[in-house]
């Protein structure tokens, strides 16, 4: 990467009441994505050698965690406190929350296990809101090809069906469930439009929707006699019958003791969210602690077979300055009103309402091409001009973005003067383990839900389709597990599942040195085997 | 080298449901021979010394004796015993699946040679590729030349049809199997009388295991002799040895009757997972008993294991490395033997479930020595008390592993 200017230069010579040309004239947006975005970096990659997606690509990081050894063997399991429940949810997010109240409202008796605390979750940090087809200009038809066509027409058109026609149903349950929607003065719920969308059709409330619907989801599981939940209780390991083709329960950890605690349930729901915290290619991330993928890992060594895991959705605006805010989102909404990003010379260099991969690509050109920012606090960026934005619609940042000027006054910044530091942060795993329209994976009796499900977005996620799909497929998930939950039970409980995984890795060459799932990211010192003694 | 010992499951042999290419390899011939000279079936069988494969060890001969001792009422019936369910056995399914048609054959051996003219293939539900394969195999045979024939040296005409089990585990027992194919829940019978005099609907009944009869045709087509020295030391023929658990490479070993557990597990095994040391090997079958590293010498045969105070059951051997708890396995066995009762008899729906409730709250960390006695009692109370062998196998699966593990228990009491 070439070094562009440092920050103090930047801001010395940053105008912001300067002329700006316009744009340069689009080029090609495949040959931009192809040289510039991560899912495209060539040597971040690593090609997976065992397991059901053998052969697939990946990045190197979740590559590691994929083939790596578990944390246990039978031998940990000896002494262990047995449970028994109908369904199990691992995840405390609002897939997880939907999902237990699915399974609970069939009768089923839920454990909600939970790797932090409840409601702890990338649900929360969803600002704009969720998409349902519910205006009279609008139907399920036109939502269905948006979502295929933002996806590149990767996403499996069944699932996106049923997505799709669950649209306006959530809406519905989520009010019965006593959440708050933004309303017109007539009474009538207030959708917006999104980039990539053709009618508006995201229903929201104010910029805190995901916080909303998570203060609703929580209470609605704290309050049902029939789910359990378990704080700080990690998933280390998944059990599975004597054939190791079956999931039959998990085994738990805890944050805060040694103790491992044994799960036997029916059926198991995996809602363990997104990977953010990887950190791939070195991407600052705007996903919450416990975003380690955890679920991709148990999924995959019990040989759930998983899709699109090549494909990353990266925010164009994260904040780079100060260093313990990298990563944060600054909403897409500040670009619609009208905000620009500048390169280091003051310059446009894409339409700022570009696709979200798009615009990512072009800020790593500029970045890696010499013409980024870079503070002395360590990154890099460019400018997102807030202050020009500022200047030609006064008092628009104080009135519509307060969660930026909150965040910035902490940071002692004021983002209505000068302009803000973004760059690319990791934001959504588009892909995930396989499922059907009953969230049932391909390892009988493992369900998963969520963000850690994949196939419906593609290669591309569109706004609002994230917290519509973890209420749809999480209670289409604890349906399908409540109902599933009769047949005899397994002979056994065992970890047969992980001596097929340690059998192949031993016959492929490859170490049995690392262990997964990771739980808490490298940099939270404990982390790595917390509940090991 | 595999392939050198391997009889049943040769190459030539796993052909599946294929027909032509069966015939090829010799299929038919042993029918073929048996039909100029039914009476030598049972002699060859007597003189190869087999055995019954399903975990029995009971010579086969004196079992054939029996049934062809009765005089048709006027029936009799042969069950080709397929309901596999013990826990890390996998060999029969395996012979269904790609040697269907050297089963039938044997099955029609056993038929000649005994007199019976009704032939039943009792199957395990779940084995649903091993159901598709003989259904497609039976109906080749179904108004085949070679059946007919059969028909003709007997007598009468020989009817097959295939019997979906119940399903459940106690089903593999002989006289459930009688009473399932009878229309009825499978609960064993009580013995005597024997299934040999009052079987099927009152009919002489002979069972035999799918291994079992898989091995006649070889035996009438080769000779006793040649199947004698197939075996090792004192053993004969060649086994079916289903290998799990912490190995390299589990799957089906076709090796010699008496092949020693070390070269099983190190040779063709490939050694334990990550080149951690052995700890035990469950061996599978109706008497469920454990073996130790200083086992490893000991040919896998019906008698050397009875030596050691083991059996060999049905030729599973379940692996266990350092790094597994032997309380923890144990209790997983006694939750499976608890809910496979069939609950007909007081002392083992009752024994089984007591045994387990106890080594699970030994292995939760909660026994206390007063359990441990306890178990030992229940130990000497509980073999014989049932009509059949599940909870003297129970009895025996406890006793071998406090044998072996005594520390391991008395470690985990509170």
């Amino acid at each position: 990467m070439k070094r562009g200017l440092s920050l103090q230069d930047a801001l010395a010579a940053y105008r912001p009441d300067a002329e700006l040309a316009p744009p340069p004239k689009q080029i090609d947006p495949d040959a931009l994505l192809n040289a510039y975005h991560p899912d495209h970096l060539r040597d971040g990659m690593a090609t997976l050698a065992v397991g059901p997606n053998a052969g697939a690509q990946c990045p190197r990081e979740l590559a590691d965690l994929l083939q790596a050894e578990a944390y246990i063997d039978e031998v940990d399991l000896a002494g262990a406190e047995v449970t028994d429940t109908d369904v199990l949810v691992i995840g405390g997010g609002g897939a997880g929350c939907a999902a237990a109240l699915a399974a609970a409202e069939h009768g089923a008796h839920v454990l909600l296990a939970t790797k932090l605390r409840l409601g702890d979750s990338n649900t929360v940090m969803a600002e704009g809101g969720l998409q349902a087809a519910i205006e009279p200009d609008d139907s399920v038809q036109q939502h269905l090809q948006d979502t295929l066509r933002a996806g590149h027409h990767a996403g499996d058109p069944a699932l996106v069906a049923a997505l799709v026609g669950d649209g306006p149903e959530v809406i519905r349950w989520l009010i019965r469930q006593g959440m708050q929607f933004d309303q017109t003065a007539s009474g009538d719920l207030h959708t917006r439009r999104a980039g990539g969308i053709s009618a508006p059709r995201i229903v929201h409330c104010r910029d805190y929707t995901g916080l909303e619907m998570m203060r609703v989801l929580r209470e609605a599981v704290i309050q049902h006699r029939g789910i359990e939940v378990w704080s700080q209780a990690p998933a280390v390991e998944l059990l599975s019958n004597e054939s190791g083709r079956k999931c039959v329960g998990a085994v738990l950890g805890s944050l805060d003791g040694q103790k491992l605690r044994i799960v036997r349930a029916r059926s198991v729901i995996l809602a363990t969210g997104g990977i953010g915290r990887l950190h791939l290619h070195g991407f600052p991330t705007s996903n919450h602690l416990g975003a380690t993928g955890d679920g991709l890992v148990l999924a995959y060594r019990i040989g759930a077979r998983l899709c699109e895991l090549d494909s990353f959705q990266y925010h164009p605006t994260g904040l780079v300055n100060p260093p313990y805010l990298s990563g944060k989102l600054v909403t897409e909404g500040i670009r619609a009103a009208g905000a620009l990003l500048l390169n280091a010379e003051g310059r446009r260099f894409i339409d700022e309402l570009q696709p979200r991969d798009v615009v990512s690509a072009a800020i790593i050109r500029e970045c890696r091409e010499g013409r980024g920012i870079h503070p002395d606090t360590g990154g890099v960026g460019v400018w997102l001009d807030t202050a020009r934005l500022e200047r030609s619609q006064p008092g628009l940042i104080e009135q519509q973005f307060p969660k930026l000027l909150a965040r910035s006054r902490i940071a002692g910044i004021d983002p209505r003067r000068n302009p803000v530091l973004v760059y690319p942060t990791l934001h959504y795993q588009n892909g995930g383990a396989v499922i059907d329209a009953n969230g049932a994976t391909t390892v009988a009796g493992l369900y998963a839900a969520g963000e850690v499900a994949g196939g419906i977005h593609g290669r591309n996620r569109i706004m609002g389709n994230a917290l519509l799909e973890i209420i749809s497929f999480g209670r289409r998930a604890g349906f399908a597990a409540a109902l599933a939950g009769h047949d005899r039970g397994p002979k056994k409980i065992t970890l047969e599942h992980v001596n097929q995984a340690r059998r192949a890795l031993t016959l492929a060459g490859m170490p049995l040195t690392r262990h997964a799932p990771q739980m808490l990211p490298a940099y939270t010192a404990p982390g790595k085997e917390i509940w090991k003694a | 080298m595999e392939s050198l010992n391997a009889n049943l499951l040769h190459p030539r042999q796993r052909v599946g449901e294929n027909i032509q290419r069966w015939r090829e390899a010799d299929g038919g011939e042993a029918l073929r021979l048996a039909a100029q000279d039914p009476a030598a079936v049972l002699t060859a069988v007597q003189d190869a010394d087999l055995r019954g494969l399903g975990g029995s060890g009971f010579p086969v001969w004196r079992k054939w004796q029996a049934v062809a001792n009765e005089a048709p009422r006027p029936d009799k019936y042969l069950v080709c015993n397929g309901n596999e369910d013990e826990p890390g056995t996998f060999k029969d399914r395996l012979l269904l699946e790609e040697t269907p048609h050297q089963v039938i054959e044997g099955a029609l051996l056993a038929a000649l040679a005994t007199g019976i003219n009704r032939v039943v293939f009792y199957v395990n539900p779940d084995l649903t590729r091993s159901l598709a394969a003989l259904q497609a195999a039976l109906a080749q045979w179904q108004g085949s030349d070679m059946l007919q024939q059969a028909g003709d040296v007997l007598g009468r005409p020989i009817t097959m049809a295939l019997v979906p089990g119940s399903g459940h585990y106690i089903g593999g027992e002989e006289t459930a199997a009688l009473e399932w194919i009878e229309g009825k829940f499978p609960f064993p019978r009580g013995k005597p009388p024997y299934p040999a005099q009052f079987g099927i609907y009152g009919c002489p009944t002979l069972i035999n295991n799918i291994e079992t009869l898989a091995n006649i045709p070889a035996i009438v087509r080769r000779g006793a002799d040649w199947f004698r020295n197939l075996g090792l030391g004192q053993a004969t023929g060649s086994k079916l040895y289903s290998l799990s658990g912490d190995v390299l490479h589990p799957g089906v070993y076709e090796l010699p009757m008496g092949t020693t557990l070390h070269d099983l597990v190190f040779t063709h095994g490939g050694g334990l997972l990550s080149g951690k040391p052995l700890k035990a090997v469950f061996t599978g079958g109706p008497s469920n008993t454990l073996l130790a590293p200083e086992d490893l010498d000991v040919g896998l045969d019906f008698d050397s294991l009875r030596e050691r105070g083991a059996s060999l059951g049905t030729g599973a051997m379940i692996v266990v490395s350092e790094g597994t708890g032997i309380v923890r396995q144990v209790a997983e066995y006694m939750r499976f033997f608890a809910h496979s009762s069939c609950g007909q008899c007081v002392s083992c729906k009752t024994g089984t479930a007591t045994l387990s409730r106890l080594i699970d709250r030994i292995d939760t960390g909660r026994g206390t020595a007063a359990d441990l006695a306890t178990i030992e009692n229940l130990c000497r109370m509980l073999p014989g008390s049932g009509r059949c062998h599940l909870v003297n196998g129970v009895a025996q699966l406890v006793e071998s592993s406090f044998r072996h593990f005594r520390h391991e228990y008395q470690q985990a009491l509170k």
